[in-house]
C-alpha cells in the first residue's frame, strides 16, 4: 500500500502544519510517510502545497500522481489536476468552485457552511479537513484528537473542543455521504514509535548529541527553521543561539566561541554562505574547528528561495582564499544528517579545520518517518571526540614544563589546542601565516613547514576517516550503476525498486564524504569499463561529476540532470533506463 | 603580580613616534594594574597597525580578519563570559569594513572593552582615507580630499545603545591607561576611541593638533545622562572640538546576564547536556 495525500491552499492559512499534523497521524496509526512542501517566497497570497506519502513499508521519496487531493480553494484544484491518479478522490467544497472531470472521485464537503455556522476562522478549514481525510481513508479521530490537546490545550479547553467538534463535523459528513468511497488504508496497527523528522530538524538533533553548544545564524530559506529550533530548544539544552547581524558576523562569533572551546556552528544557505566564505579562509590557517550546515536553494543570487537544487557544491568545495584543508559531507536522508552531523563536530575537532555539512531544500524541508530506536542506539554508540583538544599542557620531558606550541609541527599534521584560560600560558590564533607558536612569520621556511602541516591533515583524514560511497544493490553484477549525492538518494532508491519489479538490477553509488575523496578507493569502484554508469545531480553542471574527475580521474560521460527547482521522481529515474 | 615585562612579546615594528607605541605600553599598564596576567583575559586583534600589536602583547589573543574582531570578540565572550575580553581594533577596522558589527555589538551591551585606534588614515595600506578622516582630507585614494563627512565613533556608539564611552589620546599615556582600566572595569560594552596621530600619513591631525583641539570633560560633568554626552560628542563634527575622558557610563544587564542557560556556570564549563527525549518528543 502507498498513497499521496496532498493538500493545497491559499499561504498563510496553516497547510504546512496540516502536512505535518496528517504525518504524524499517520506514524502514530504505524504507518511510514514522507512529505514535500511547495511554496512560494511570501507569506500571504500565494499558494502552498504540501504531499505526504503513505505506505506501511519505509518511503524515501515522491511519486508521480496524487491518490487524495484536499482543496482548501480552487487554485488547489486547478495547480495539480494534472498530477492526479485515476479515480483520485478530490476533497472540495462546491460553494466555492465545481469539478467538470469525470474521471476523478468528488467527495464534496461543505468547508464554508460548517465554519460559518460555527463561526470558526478561515485557518480552522484545516481542521475539518483532516476529519474529512481520516473518514475518507476509514480510520477515526482518536489520534487527530489527541493531537488537538497536544495543540491547543495551552488555549484552554474551550479552543480543543471546539476544534474537536470542527473535526467531527467534516468526518461525520464523509461518513454519511460517502461510505462507499471510503479506501481504508489508515487502519491502526503495531509498530514502533518513529519521530517525523525534517532535514534540518535532523541537523539540530545531531549537533545536540554531539554536545555543540554555540550556535548562529542570520535567517535564509531553507536553513531558518535550524535557528528557531535551536533557539526553542536552549532553555532545555543550554545551547547559546546567537542571531546576528549577518552572516560575516554569524560565522565570526561562532569562531570566537570555537577559539574559547566550545563547540560551535552556523547555518545557512548559498547567499549567507558566500558572505561566510573569506572566515572559512581564516578558520583553516588558524585552526578553529567550525561546523558549517549548508543547505541549497535555487541560485544564483536570490534565484527562486524556496525551491531546490545542488548548486553550490563546487563553490562549497573551493571556498575560501589560499589552501587549507576541509571537510565536505552529503547526508542523503535524515538518519545520514543525524550521523554525519554529530561526525563533522567530531572531524572539526579532530581536524581543526573546517566542515561543511551540504543539504538542500528537498532534504532540509521534507519530513521523513525516523524509527525512534535508530535516534536512541545512535545517542547509545556516539561518543564525542575532541581529537588533540587539551585543557592542561605536559611537557615533553616529565620534570621540565615546555612552552605550550599551538601551531607545533607534527607527524599528522595536527597540534595539540589548548583552550584558552590555561595557568601559566597564553598563545595566539593567528591569520597570517605564523611560526609554532603562533607569533606572525613571513619566513619562507616557516611558511612551508605550515603550509605542509597543515595539508598532512588532509592525509591523515583520507588514512583515519574517509568513508567510500554507500553502494546499493550489487555493484559486481549489475549492468548499470546510478552514481550520485545528497537528497537524490531517495528518488534513486524507489527508482531501484520499481527497476527490480520489472526485473531489472541496477547498483547505486551514494556518496556521502564529498570532499576530499581517496582516489585509488573511489577509482577502484568504476574499474568495469564495460558497465553503464548514469551520474545523476540536482544541478545543471554536472557538479559532482568534475568534482569526481578532479579528484580520482574518473569521468562519467552519460548524465541525468535536472534543474527546474524540483526534487527527481523516483520515475524520471526508471523512465531513463527505458 | 605581573609585569610588563610578562605582557611584552615581540619588539613593535611600529613607525618611530607613531601614536600606537603610547597605546601599546598604555594597554599593558592597565592589564598590571588591573591585576591581570597572560593567562587570564583573551584579546582579539583586528588587522592594521592596531592589530598588529598581536605579537607584542602577551595574552590568550586572535589575530582575526580585517573587520571581523568584534564578532569573534562576542562570541569568546558567549563561550566563557568569565573570561575578560578585548578587542584592539582600528578605525577603518572597526568602524569602515566592521561598521555593521560595531553597530550590534553596541545594541547588545555585551561585556567587551573595544579599544580604537583612532588615526583618520589606513597606515598599513599606505594612508587611504578612513572613515574618521575629516572631510576634504586628501589622500591616495581621495586625491581631490575626500566627499564624506566622517564617522563620530561616540554618538555612533551612543545612540546604538553603548553602556560607556569614553575618548582619549594617545599623546597623554597616562590618561590612556585610566580609561583603558575604567572600560575594562565596566561591566557591558565599553568603547575606548583613542585619538592618535599618524605621523607617517596624517599630516592634519597630528599631536599638535590634538593638543589643540582637544579637552577634558570638566570635573562636574556628569556621565550618566545621554542628550548630555550626544551633545558633547556632536562637538567634533561640528566645531571640531573632542571631548576626552567617560562622556557616558551606565549599568545595564550585558547581553550574557540576560541568558537564562549562563546563569549556574558558563557554557565552556557548565554540564553535558544529555535529555535528547526532550527534544525529539516534539516530532512524535
Amino acid at each position: 500500500m502507498r498513497f499521496t495525500w496532498k493538500i493545497g491552499g491559499e499561504a498563510g492559512f496553516g497547510i504546512l502544519t496540516s502536512g505535518l499534523v496528517f504525518s504524524k497521524i499517520a506514524n502514530r496509526l504505524g504507518y511510514f510517510t514522507f512529505d514535500y512542501i511547495e511554496y512560494p517566497s511570501l507569506i500571504r497570497g500565494g499558494h502552498n502545497a504540501l504531499e505526504v506519502v503513505v505506505s506501511d513499508e519505509e518511503v524515501r521519496s515522491l511519486k508521480k500522481d496524487i491518490d487524495f487531493l484536499v482543496c482548501l480553494n480552487e487554485d488547489t484544484y486547478k495547480h495539480h489536476k494534472h498530477k492526479l491518479a485515476q479515480k483520485a478522490h478530490i476533497l472540495f467544497d462546491p460553494d466555492e468552485f465545481t469539478i467538470q472531470e469525470e474521471n476523478v472521485l468528488k467527495i464534496s464537503v461543505p468547508f464554508k457552511k460548517i465554519l460559518t455556522d460555527l463561526k470558526g476562522i478561515p485557518v480552522m478549514k484545516n481542521t475539518i479537513a483532516m476529519g474529512a481525510s481520516l473518514a475518507i481513508l476509514g480510520s477515526d479521530l482518536e489520534v487527530l484528537n489527541k493531537i488537538l490537546e497536544e495543540q491547543f490545550l495551552r488555549k484552554g479547553q474551550e479552543i480543543v473542543d471546539f476544534n474537536k467538534k470542527l473535526a467531527y463535523l467534516g468526518f461525520d459528513h464523509v461518513k454519511q455521504n460517502f461510505s462507499q468511497h471510503v479506501k481504508t488504508h489508515l487502519n491502526k496497527k503495531e509498530s514502533e514509535p518513529k519521530l517525523v523528522i525534517s532535514g534540518n530538524d535532523a541537523f539540530c538533533l545531531g549537533a545536540s548529541i554531539a554536545e555543540c553548544r554555540f550556535y548562529s545564524a542570520y535567517p535564509m530559506t531553507p536553513s531558518s527553521t535550524v535557528l528557531t529550533t535551536m533557539a526553542a530548544w536552549q532553555f532545555k539544552s543550554g545551547m547559546v543561539v546567537r542571531h546576528a547581524e549577518d552572516e560575516i558576523s554569524v560565522i565570526n562569533t561562532a569562531l570566537g566561541a570555537s577559539f574559547a572551546g566550545v563547540r560551535s556552528a552556523v547555518g545557512t544557505s548559498g547567499g549567507g554562505f558566500a558572505l561566510m566564505v573569506e572566515s572559512i579562509s581564516f578558520a583553516g590557517i588558524a585552526e578553529m574547528p567550525i561546523v558549517i550546515f549548508l543547505a541549497q536553494r535555487v541560485g544564483p543570487a536570490t534565484g527562486m528561495p524556496t525551491w531546490t537544487e545542488q548548486g553550490d557544491l563546487l563553490f562549497a568545495v573551493n571556498a575560501g582564499h589560499g589552501e587549507f584543508p576541509k571537510m565536505v559531507f552529503a547526508p542523503g536522508d535524515v538518519e545520514e544528517m543525524l550521523e554525519l552531523t554529530a561526525k563533522a563536530f567530531n572531524i572539526a575537532d579532530v581536524y581543526q579545520t573546517p566542515v561543511i555539512i551540504m543539504s538542500d531544500m528537498y532534504l532540509s524541508e521534507s519530513h521523513k518517518s525516523m524509527t525512534k530506536k535508530f535516534v536512541d542506539d545512535f545517542t547509545a554508540n556516539y561518543k564525542v571526540n575532541r581529537g588533540k583538544t587539551i585543557t592542561a599542557v605536559v611537557s615533553d620531558q616529565s620534570s621540565v614544563v615546555s612552552k605550550y606550541l599551538r601551531y607545533k609541527l607534527t607527524d599528522d599534521g595536527i597540534s595539540p589546542r589548548l583552550i584558552p584560560g590555561v595557568k601559566g600560558h597564553f598563545y595566539q590564533a593567528n591569520s597570517y601565516e605564523h611560526v609554532e607558536d603562533g607569533h606572525t612569520s613571513e619566513d619562507g621556511v616557516v611558511r612551508k613547514q605550515q603550509v605542509e602541516k597543515r595539508a598532512k591533515k588532509w592525509d591523515t583524514y583520507l588514512q583515519s576517516d574517509f568513508q567510500p560511497p554507500v553502494i546499493f544493490g550489487n555493484l559486481e553484477s549489475s549492468q548499470t550503476v546510478f552514481v550520485s549525492w545528497g537528497s537524490n538518494k531517495g528518488p534513486i532508491l524507489e527508482a531501484q525498486k520499481l527497476l527490480k519489479q520489472s526485473g531489472k538490477e541496477t547498483a547505486f553509488m551514494h556518496f556521502t564524504h564529498l570532499y576530499p575523496m581517496k582516489r585509488d578507493v573511489v577509482a577502484g569502484l568504476f574499474k568495469d569499463t564495460s558497465k553503464r554508469y548514469i551520474l545523476i545531480e540536482n544541478n545543471s553542471q554536472a557538479q559532482f561529476g568534475k568534482l569526481l574527475l578532479m579528484e580520482t580521474g574518473i569521468e562519467i560521460k552519460e548524465k541525468l540532470l535536472k534543474y527546474d527547482g524540483r526534487p527527481f521522481l523516483p520515475e524520471e529515474i526508471v523512465e531513463k533506463l527505458t | 603580580m605581573s609585569t610588563i615585562q610578562d605582557f611584552s612579546g615581540y619588539n613593535p615594528t611600529w613607525c618611530p613616534g607613531c601614536g600606537d607605541w603610547g597605546i601599546g605600553i598604555a594597554i599593558k599598564t592597565a592589564l598590571v594594574q588591573l591585576g591581570f596576567d597572560p593567562s587570564t583575559l583573551i584579546a582579539i586583534f583586528g588587522i592594521g597597525c592596531s592589530g598588529n600589536m598581536n605579537d607584542f602583547l602577551n595574552t590568550y589573543a586572535v589575530h582575526s580578519l580585517h573587520g571581523r574582531a568584534l564578532p569573534n570578540a562576542i562570541g569568546a565572550k558567549l563561550a566563557n563570559h568569565k573570561m575578560p575580553v578585548i578587542a584592539i581594533v582600528g578605525d577603518g577596522d572597526c568602524y569602515g569594513e566592521g561598521g555593521n558589527h560595531f553597530l550590534h555589538a553596541c545594541r547588545g551591551n555585551h561585556d567587551i572593552t573595544v579599544i580604537v585606534h583612532d588615526n583618520g588614515v589606513y597606515g598599513l595600506t599606505t594612508g587611504q582615507v578612513a572613515p574618521t578622516a575629516q572631510k576634504g582630507f586628501k589622500s591616495k585614494s581621495t586625491p581631490a580630499g575626500i566627499i564624506e563627512t566622517p564617522i563620530n565613533p561616540l554618538t555612533l556608539a551612543l545612540t546604538q545603545g553603548a553602556t560607556f564611552v569614553g575618548q582619549t589620546f594617545a599623546g597623554n599615556v597616562n590618561n590612556v591607561i585610566e580609561l583603558i582600566k575604567e572600560g575594562i572595569k565596566h561591566k557591558g560594552f565599553s568603547l575606548v576611541n583613542v585619538l592618535q596621530p599618524c605621523v607617517t600619513f596624517n599630516k592634519i591631525n597630528t599631536y599638535q593638533y590634538y593638543m589643540q583641539h582637544s579637552y577634558k570633560l570638566p570635573v562636574e560633568y556628569k556621565k550618566d545622562n545621554l542628550e548630555a554626552a550626544v551633545q558633547r560628542g556632536m562637538e567634533m563634527t561640528t566645531a571640531e572640538k573632542f571631548p576626552l575622558g567617560i562622556l557616558y557610563q551606565v549599568e545595564r544587564p550585558t547581553f550574557t546576564d540576560q541568558l537564562s542557560q549562563l546563569q549556574q556556570s558558563t557554557l565552556l564549563k557548565r554540564l553535558k547536556f544529555t535529555d535528547f527525549v526532550k527534544l525529539y518528543n516534539e516530532f512524535i
